[in-house]
């Protein structure tokens, strides 16, 4: 413990002040010193030189007042010197891979040996006052102790390296106070944080800023199998049955020429496939995938390459992302045989909707009507059936035949076409009146087996005012189940329809013939209620069938019973087209998380919403929620053994006024999983909107598995301790920690102030007091020896 | 009432519907199938029976409701003769104050002086008529010469249609091609070179005629017009009946004239201008 003393200013004059100032110093000076020189014979020396002192004397006093100069005493304890070793504990360092001596081992292996071997060095730091301070770094810093920094042992599995934000971190401890850090040692396989240049110029410039050599041990080697999917571009969104593209990059190390095999995945099932010759080391290979999702919803994807023998990890072999996929713009066909107010009614309808793309044909003029002169005037087209039924028709999501003939039309030798169409997958529309169902145009092939009802034999139009009643499978059925909205008589209130066909429904529960909306009183020959509406769902599609023309009484009548505010007409049709839609909005209970891929650690939110039959918001809805890992998907392979597996997370909710309900939860690891809500005890309410799911995925931050060949990390970390003077050691090669650390220069760690006193020369008296006391005795002195 | 389908020995509808199949082919333009034969005993369809109809209803009102009397029925008997339309052979008329008014969505208004003050129930009905997408049409019999039955109609549709504009319908609108290609809205006066219609929600609710359209298609009884058109005489007539048929065809199917495909055809054909 040494002390030290300084003078320090506790005020500086602005500049001229401060330069008036010397040359009133220098002038006073040069004065004294002349008048020293040239005394008079008179003035012996004695006298002469105590003038002078006190001359010297009174400037000093000037000063100090002048520069308000405080006497400052600091006692200073002796500086310490730190090293931080910072040692990587992401995945990679997991990795096995091979020296040019031939050597395997892991990276961990690796700089685990490499510690143990340069104990004399640390050793050597420690004689030279330095103190090791060891902290493991992945996507965070933590300190290591005992054991630990003894021998580096530990199980690499962060998922990230964040060396940048690791080296920001340093600073001085504020628990050891004057201690200066002198120097870093990072011991690493180099792969570190993103391999762009932002990410190295970030890394650059903390090094620099943090000014302290980086010696930095590499612990890679250059020798490596492994074949990884280090990238995937997929949009967030796809549209249902249009083409979406997906892209792998695919890199391999030490497996060139091998074939592997690249599968896109969903929610576990393969759903296609490419073989990939791959290329020499860390060469990035594209992969694409093109496919037009057969349904709407949100699915976890993944693309996969099934690992090979002898890979270091399998880890990297197939990488997750959610899409979400959605309906395009819905594309209807509307053909109508006759134009009437429910052909208005309907178009009017779909024209509102801004999600339908609507493509009408109706049939507006006879063949026995006069062939006027003034055909140049009409607005009319061909009716281009070949084009629609024959060309276009796979386009359409949903085809409406309104009250069409088809016979007369040349249509009914597509009908064939029209059954394909629904069953793969498409929506059709059969609506009555006087002409639809009158010359059994869809009374043969397959079309006839896809009915709900029976159209062998053309069937008449009753003109009659009729009020359908509504069924048991229409009470729980989503195009019906509205009618239940508030008292549940919301049908009885309604307008009567002007007339029906009386058609039979199909002995055909194969294909789910059911009938929603039966006539209240007719029976049909086997003693069934005649369908006024009636649904089926053959092979992929669903088909409808309305046993009237004149819905659009539903929507058109005085004192008009709304149900929710809606008109009974919108919510009869809004429900045909979700459900023939299968649209994923049609539910009843709706759930959405607030993203489809998470960080880990970062929340994940549930939201769900409950909704009447009318599509109102339902309150008060006791609800179950859970969150399980989704089986067959995931960074790594799960315990396929896992069904019945119980969920991670499980709740209760009960929805508020306007039937929502949410649910924040944390800490799920990294993994794919399905979020499902369910509602309780609700018997009543059709299977299909009691329970809903969603998926998502909870990720690393980076990809620390992506790109695993260690020949970047090594240039980095070799770049990264010439920029900072430090020293480049390659574990792989058998190098060691240096005996002789590159450090902060000495000089530059000054030693820790443990106390300071300081001495205010020119506060209180004494400084005035001196001052006069100078110039009075060189006054008095010069007086008594007669000097002027 | 209650008229249930009957097969029927041939008629000249059913004989019409055996050749219909062939007749579409071409207007199609390509060779179709001949329609089933027949199976006696069976429902015969739609084709042989009443077909399902529309109305044409006009207002009643106290005073001159009805100035061109049969207006409504010759338009009737055109759009039946000139489209696959179904119009009623008497078109009704119906008092706004009662229910019948939402038997139908369309709603003919005619008058040659003011209109009387309507009840408070009948512009209430008439205002959920137009809300629930009803489509009024207000025919002026004294061609734009008086004037007071147009501004009476502005006036009411400002009561029933509060915030609605009354505008001009532009002349590339759906309505000038909802069947034939009309270039103006011409009844039997030639006065305005365009109607005025109240546009909401991409439909139109109401239409100001103000040329006499239902003075155009009057007819004595024995079939003659019964007023002269001026000042285009026979032809003009037929223009204003082209019309007349082109609002009941917007009135049934709404823009449909308008889809993409049916504005490239025309334009491909250089039939619309």
């Amino acid at each position: 413990m040494t002390e030290t003393w300084s003078l320090a200013p506790g005020h500086v004059p602005s500049v001229p002040l401060l330069l008036l100032l010397a040359l009133c110093g220098v002038v006073a000076l040069v004065e004294a010193g002349l008048g020293f020189v040239q005394r008079g014979r008179q003035m012996p020396r004695s006298r002469a030189l105590a003038v002078l002192l006190l001359r010297l004397l009174a400037i000093a006093a000037l000063v100090a007042i002048a520069f308000e100069l405080t006497l400052r005493f600091d006692r200073v304890a002796p500086s310490t010197r730190r090293v931080v070793v910072l040692v990587d504990r992401s995945a990679s360092m997991a990795i096995p891979d091979t020296a040019n001596s031939g050597a395997t081992a892991t990276r961990q292996a690796r700089a685990e040996a490499m510690w143990a071997a340069s104990a004399d060095a640390r050793a050597q730091w420690r004689d030279e006052g330095l103190r090791i301070d060891v902290r493991g770094f992945s996507r965070e810093v933590e300190a290591l102790g005992g054991e630990a920094a003894e021998t580096l042992a530990g199980e690499p599995r962060g998922a990230a390296s964040d060396l940048a934000a690791a080296l920001a971190s340093l600073g001085d401890d504020d628990a050891r106070p004057g201690e200066r850090l002198a120097a870093v040692v990072v011991v690493s396989d180099g792969l570190v944080g993103t391999n762009d240049d932002a990410a190295s110029a970030q890394l650059s410039e903390v090094a620099a800023r943090l000014g302290v050599p980086i010696t930095t041990v590499s612990t890679g080697a250059p020798q490596l199998r492994d074949v990884s999917v280090a990238e995937v571009r997929a949009g967030e969104f796809a549209f249902v049955e249009n083409i979406a593209e997906f892209e792998a990059t695919v890199v391999a190390h030490g497996s060139k020429g091998e074939s592997a095999k690249v599968q896109l995945v969903r929610n576990g099932e393969i759903i296609a496939e490419r073989s990939l010759r791959l290329a020499g080391d860390g060469v990035p290979q594209r992969v694409q995938f093109q496919v037009a999702p057969d349904r709407v919803g949100q699915f976890v994807y993944e693309i996969v390459v099934p690992p090979l023998a002898g890979e270091a990890t399998a880890a990297n072999n197939r990488r997750a992302f959610v899409v979400k996929v959605l309906r395009d713009k819905v594309r209807v066909l509307h053909v109508a045989g006759r134009p009437d107010w429910d052909v208005r009614a309907l178009r009017t309808l779909l024209r509102r909707d801004p999600n339908v793309e609507l493509l009408s044909y109706y049939i507006l003029r006879d063949f026995d009507d006069i062939a006027r002169e003034d055909t140049e005037a009409l607005s009319l087209i061909p009716f281009p059936t070949e084009e629609l039924f024959e060309q276009e028709l796979g386009s359409f999501d949903l085809v409406v035949l309104h009250n069409f003939d088809a016979v007369p039309h040349s249509v009914g030798q597509y009908v064939d076409n029209i059954a394909q169409f629904v069953e793969d997958g498409g929506a059709l529309v059969l609506i009555g009146g006087d002409l639809g169902f009158s010359d059994g145009g869809y009374g043969g092939g397959q079309m006839a087996q896809q009915l709900p009802i029976e159209l062998r034999r053309p069937v008449g139009h009753e003109r009659a005012r009729v009020r359908p009643a509504l069924t048991d499978a229409g009470r729980r059925h989503p195009i019906t189940a509205w009618l239940l909205s508030g008292d549940g008589r919301a049908w009885e209130a309604l307008p009567e329809l002007d007339g029906y066909n009386p058609v039979a429904l199909r002995d055909a529960s194969g294909i789910g013939a059911t009938t929603l909306l039966a006539h209240p009183g007719e029976l049909d020959e086997r003693g069934q209620p005649r369908p006024i509406l009636a649904v089926s769902e053959p092979g992929k599609g669903r088909v409808v069938v309305l046993a009237t023309g004149s819905t659009w009484r539903l929507g058109f009548a005085p004192e008009l019973a709304l149900v929710d505010g809606a008109r009974p007409y919108d919510l009869l049709w809004l429900g045909v087209v979700r459900w023939l839609l299968r649209d994923d909005s049609s539910g009843r209970l709706q759930l959405e998380t607030d993203a489809p891929r998470y960080r880990v650690d970062e929340p994940v939110e549930l939201r769900a919403r409950t909704l009447t039959a009318a599509y109102a918001p339902e309150p008060q809805v006791p609800l179950a929620w859970t969150i399980e890992v989704l089986r067959g998907v995931g960074e790594g392979s799960r315990d396929p053994a896992g069904e019945g597996e119980p969920a991670l997370h499980a709740g209760n909710w009960v929805t508020d006024e306007l039937g929502r309900a949410q649910q924040t939860v944390q800490g799920l690891p990294i993994g794919a999983y399905r979020a499902t809500a369910r509602r309780v005890g609700d018997d009543d309410v059709a299977a299909s909107t009691t329970a809903v799911e969603r998926v998502f995925i909870v990720e690393a931050p980076g990809r620390e598995l992506g790109r695993i060949d260690a020949d970047p990390g090594i240039a980095r970390l070799q770049a990264l301790a010439a920029a900072t003077q430090g020293a480049a050691i390659d574990a792989a090669d058998g190098g060691l920690l240096p005996e002789s650390l590159p450090t902060l220069a000495s000089e530059d760690a000054a030693g820790r102030v443990t106390a300071r006193r300081e001495v205010a020369l020119w506060g209180g008296p004494s400084a005035l007091l001196l001052l006069l006391l100078a110039l009075g005795g060189e006054w008095w002195i010069r007086r008594r020896a007669g000097a002027p | 009432m209650r008229e249930r389908a009957r097969a029927t020995s041939t008629t000249r509808r059913r004989w019409l519907a055996g050749c219909a199949g062939v007749a579409a082919a071409s207007v199609a333009g390509r060779v179709g199938a001949a329609p089933p034969p027949r199976i006696p005993g069976w429902p015969s369809g739609g084709r042989e029976e009443e077909p399902i109809t529309v109305d044409l209803p006009q207002l009643r009102y106290d005073g001159n409701w009805q100035p061109r009397g049969s207006a409504m029925r010759v338009l009737a008997r055109e759009l039946r003769l000139r489209t696959r339309l179904e119009p009623v052979a008497e078109p009704s008329s119906l008092d706004a104050e009662r229910s019948e008014l939402f038997e139908t969505p369309f709603l003919y208004v005619a008058g040659d002086e003011a209109l009387p003050t309507l009840t408070r129930t009948a512009e209430a009905n008439l205002r959920q008529f137009l809300d629930l997408g009803g489509l009024a049409l207000f025919d002026a019999a004294d061609g734009g010469t008086d004037g007071a039955f147009v501004r009476s109609v502005e006036a009411l549709l400002g009561r029933i249609a509060p915030g609605s504009q009354l505008a001009p319908v532009a002349r590339d609108h759906v309505l000038f091609r909802s069947f034939y290609l009309v270039d103006e809205p011409v009844g039997r006066t030639a006065a305005f070179d365009h109607l005025l219609g109240i546009q909401e929600e991409g439909r139109l609710k109401a239409l100001v005629m103000r040329n006499d359209l239902g003075g155009a298609l009057e007819e004595l009884p024995d079939g003659r017009a019964a007023h002269p058109c001026t000042p285009g005489g026979t032809e003009q007539r037929q223009w204003a009946i082209r019309f007349g048929v082109n609002v009941l065809l917007y009135a049934t199917c709404t823009d449909y004239k308008a889809d993409r495909a049916h504005v490239e055809t025309l334009l491909r054909a250089r039939r619309w201008r």
